[in-house]
């Protein structure tokens, strides 16, 4: 089997530690993790992917309410299943981690929120923004005029241009002012 | 599209590079004119994909080359460059390894990890506050032993007891008896220089142990507050039940299902609650608020008078003891001040059930405000008594003292288990069978922080008179560790409310370091420069003051030969006053400049 250091290489190690926030304990032990999801065909591709339902297995991310947002957000394959490369998933890490900053948290958070992928937050967004976070069953959703009115006081708080859409600069500036954000937007392995 | 050609510096090959976007042309425009490790800093910060962070990396740096080779023509300044950007990158490799190297220390993570999985940060941050203080004690106690004890036992193995006194069981408990002449008080250190591989001053290794670990405590302190200070503080919003701060602050590191299901009912309902304030928002009237003002104010009174009763009533009794003969009468101040440390703030969470406060926030910090006047007048009580009288009535003060602060840290364990059962386990038994109402109780995280600040004062005050404090100290948190782990586990349940985890973190940094750890090291300095060490025991006896140890050796350096700049730095720094006034000048510009590190908005 051998160890996880010597399958990857000291030069790739030393690139990922530059453009991720991750440390090389945190990058070993994401390579690791990956390398038990991969299919075994695959275990020496270092482009290899792995679709999206094995990533779901993964303990830290099963009883996300987001999980297959994250998935959807940093996968970069074309046909849009949500797989991930191994480069996919330190990105995913590197967002996540502690020492990410502000700017690329609510970067993320402003894509995974907007299940339509159409650039702004609009009422269908926040409505399933909403469902995620409260329960999605019958006996747990909010009713539809507390959702009406739970959505207006939303835009009215964040939406500064009134066009009825929360874009990405409307977005950071309303989760600035949120001090719990850094420290809630975080997986560690 | 833009072509950029350059040549290889290694191979001599031409190689191609091809800007596609004007968007990456502009953003490679503003990355170039950075220095390198800002550089490395904004392409970490891009939003793109790994692929894309590469390729902008891979673009720059061909032409950062390129410019540098347009600009020196001139080959020794080429090669001076390369060697400063090969030992800057070196310094940055080592950099990371530091990172990384913090994090080997992989005690409890897989604890941790559950706990974070099941309850959330709020609760996961009195433990990582725990690691954090064990870490202190671990370095303090390696650092005493290391320097201070070691050489001693090398040199003379044997504690030199009198005849007439055993070990008893009983000293575990006081401290006294047996133990008062062994290395665990200041009084069993000898004063001498000892002579073996090398000459060996004890009183100058004492001295400096102390005050330099002291000062990297200090310094460490500093450097997290700020650097929490910068990632947490955010100036809040004043509608604490704002939407977005609701939806936003859903904590992505709980795993464990159940906990999920419970967070999202609760959200629900706070999110149901937040909806009918809105709707009707309740204006008081004017007596109302004189009501509330007045029920503040009497409160406040109470909670003041409880602190000065507490702080009167313990001088008493230590003035008013007995002969220490019988070392279980030492027991009974420690004994009280344990008490007085448990009880008070339960009567202070019950006074604050009986005030109105407009949020929640300002419920948390009336009662930390409470908490550590309380801790603070004890420990103050204590040392002045300690320092006035206890200073001037014992021959071996000294031990004395550190007997003192060990009993109080012994009884204060078994106090904060006491406090474990009744404040965890019996809440949850009245919660779940006698008054099911009131539910299972939350873990206090503000209450538990707090008695961790007083326990860790006790130390840092107790190391000049027991340098093998911290190891009793180290026991005792990691003790507390599994069971405050087990307590949780098995008779809370998750907080309901998102309590600013974040913020409080970085308060509870603050608190100990700004009345705690300043005033411990107030009270260890006060001794090192006003008291008279004790005639006839310890490492300084027979000086004026402690400090006069540094005034001793630069007396015996000025024989020595080649030591003149230790002579020019004591004194024309030391003892000058413009020294501490650039100190504090030092720290105030570090602070502000990691506040302030620039940030480069992309994308």
């Amino acid at each position: 089997m051998g160890t996880t250091a010597s399958q990857l290489g000291k030069d790739s190690l030393a690139e990922y530690q530059e453009l991720t926030f991750l440390t090389k304990q945190e990058i070993l032990l994401a390579h690791k993790r990956f390398t038990e999801l991969l299919h075994k065909d695959h275990k020496g591709d270092p482009h290899a992917r792995v679709p999206m339902d094995r990533v779901l297995t993964l303990p830290e991310l099963k009883s996300n309410p987001f999980r297959k947002r994250i998935c959807h957000v940093f996968s970069t394959s074309e046909q849009k299943d949500g797989s991930l490369t191994f480069e996919d998933f330190l990105d995913l890490l590197s967002a996540f981690s502690d020492s990410a900053t502000l700017e690329i948290k609510s970067h993320y958070a402003f894509r995974i929120f907007d299940f339509d992928d159409d650039g702004t937050l609009d009422s269908g967004d926040l409505e399933k923004l909403v469902n995620c976070l409260t329960g999605d069953t019958d006996d747990t959703r909010l009713t539809t005029e507390e959702m009406r009115q739970l959505i207006s006081n939303i835009l009215e708080e964040s939406d500064i241009d009134k066009d009825g859409t929360v874009n990405l600069s409307e977005f950071q500036h309303v989760i600035s002012r949120s001090p719990d954000f850094v420290s809630s937007f975080k997986i560690v392995l | 599209m833009v072509f950029v050609t350059c040549k290889d510096t290694v191979t001599g090959r031409a190689c191609c590079v091809v800007l596609c976007t004007t968007e990456e042309q502009n953003l490679v425009k503003e990355l170039v004119g950075l220095s390198t490790r800002d550089r490395i800093r904004a392409i970490r910060g891009l939003s793109m994909s790994f692929k894309e962070k590469k390729h902008i990396r891979l673009v720059l740096s061909h032409y950062v080359s390129l410019i540098i080779k347009q600009y020196n023509t001139n080959n020794q300044v080429l090669i001076q460059w390369s060697c400063f950007k090969l030992f800057s990158q070196s310094f940055r490799r080592c950099g990371y390894s530091i990172k990384s190297a913090r994090q080997t220390l992989k005690l409890w993570q897989s604890i941790m990890k559950e706990i974070g999985g099941r309850f959330g940060t709020s609760v996961l941050s009195y433990f990582v506050f725990l690691k954090w203080l064990l870490m202190f004690n671990i370095f303090s106690f390696l650092v005493n032993f290391g320097f201070i004890t070691i050489p001693l036992l090398v040199y003379d193995p044997s504690p030199n007891i009198p005849p007439n006194v055993s070990f008893t069981g009983l000293e575990m408990l006081t401290g006294a008896g047996y133990f008062t002449y062994t290395i665990m008080y200041y009084g069993g250190y000898s004063n001498e220089t000892l002579v073996g591989l090398v000459k060996y001053d004890m009183k100058l290794a004492y001295f400096f142990t102390i005050a330099v670990y002291m000062v990297l405590c200090g310094i460490a302190l500093i450097f997290s507050m700020a650097s929490s200070f910068k990632k947490n503080y955010v100036l809040a919003d004043p509608t604490s039940n704002s939407a977005w701060q609701l939806l936003s602050s859903w904590d992505f590191s709980i795993t464990n299902e159940r906990a999920v299901r419970q967070r999202k009912n609760n959200l629900r309902v706070q999110i149901q609650e937040s909806l009918s304030d809105k709707a009707q928002r309740q204006l008081l009237t004017l007596s109302e608020k004189l009501k509330h003002l007045g029920v503040y104010l009497g409160f406040w009174l109470l909670s003041t008078s409880l602190v000065v009763g507490c702080g009167v009533s313990i001088y008493y009794l230590y003035a008013a003891n007995w002969s220490l003969l019988q070392e279980a009468e030492t027991l009974l101040v420690p004994f009280v001040v344990s008490l007085m440390n448990l009880v008070v703030p339960l009567l202070y969470s019950l006074f604050n059930k009986f005030e109105h406060y407009s949020s929640h926030r300002r419920q948390i910090y009336a009662l930390v405000v409470r908490n550590i006047l309380l801790k603070m007048s004890i420990l103050a009580v204590l040392c002045y008594y300690w320092m006035n009288v206890v200073a001037k009535k014992f021959s071996c003060w000294e031990s004395v003292v550190g007997q003192a602060l060990y009993r109080l840290v012994i009884v204060d364990f078994l106090f904060l288990m006491l406090g474990s059962f009744f404040g965890e386990f019996l809440s949850n038994v009245i919660g779940t069978r006698l008054i099911p109402r009131l539910g299972v109780p939350e873990f206090d995280v503000a209450r538990n922080v707090l008695e961790l600040i007083y326990a860790q004062s006790l130390a840092w005050i107790g190391i000049y008179f027991s340098p093998l404090l911290p190891a009793i100290q180290i026991l005792k948190l990691f003790i507390l560790f599994y069971l405050k782990k087990v307590s949780l586990t098995q008779n809370c349940q998750p907080p309901r409310r998102t309590a600013r985890a974040a913020q409080m973190q970085t308060i509870f940094i603050a608190l100990l370091f700004f009345p705690f750890f300043v005033g411990s090291l107030s009270i260890v300095a006060y001794t090192a420069w006003r008291l008279t060490p004790s005639e006839q025991c310890g490492p300084f006896r027979g000086l004026n003051s402690t400090f006069s140890v540094v005034g001793v050796w630069m007396d015996d350096l000025h024989e020595i030969p080649g030591s003149q700049w230790v002579i020019w730095i004591y004194e024309n720094i030391i003892k000058s006053e413009i020294f501490y006034f650039l100190m504090t000048l030092i720290i105030i510009d570090t602070y502000i400049a990691i506040e302030n590190k620039p940030f480069m908005n992309c994308g």
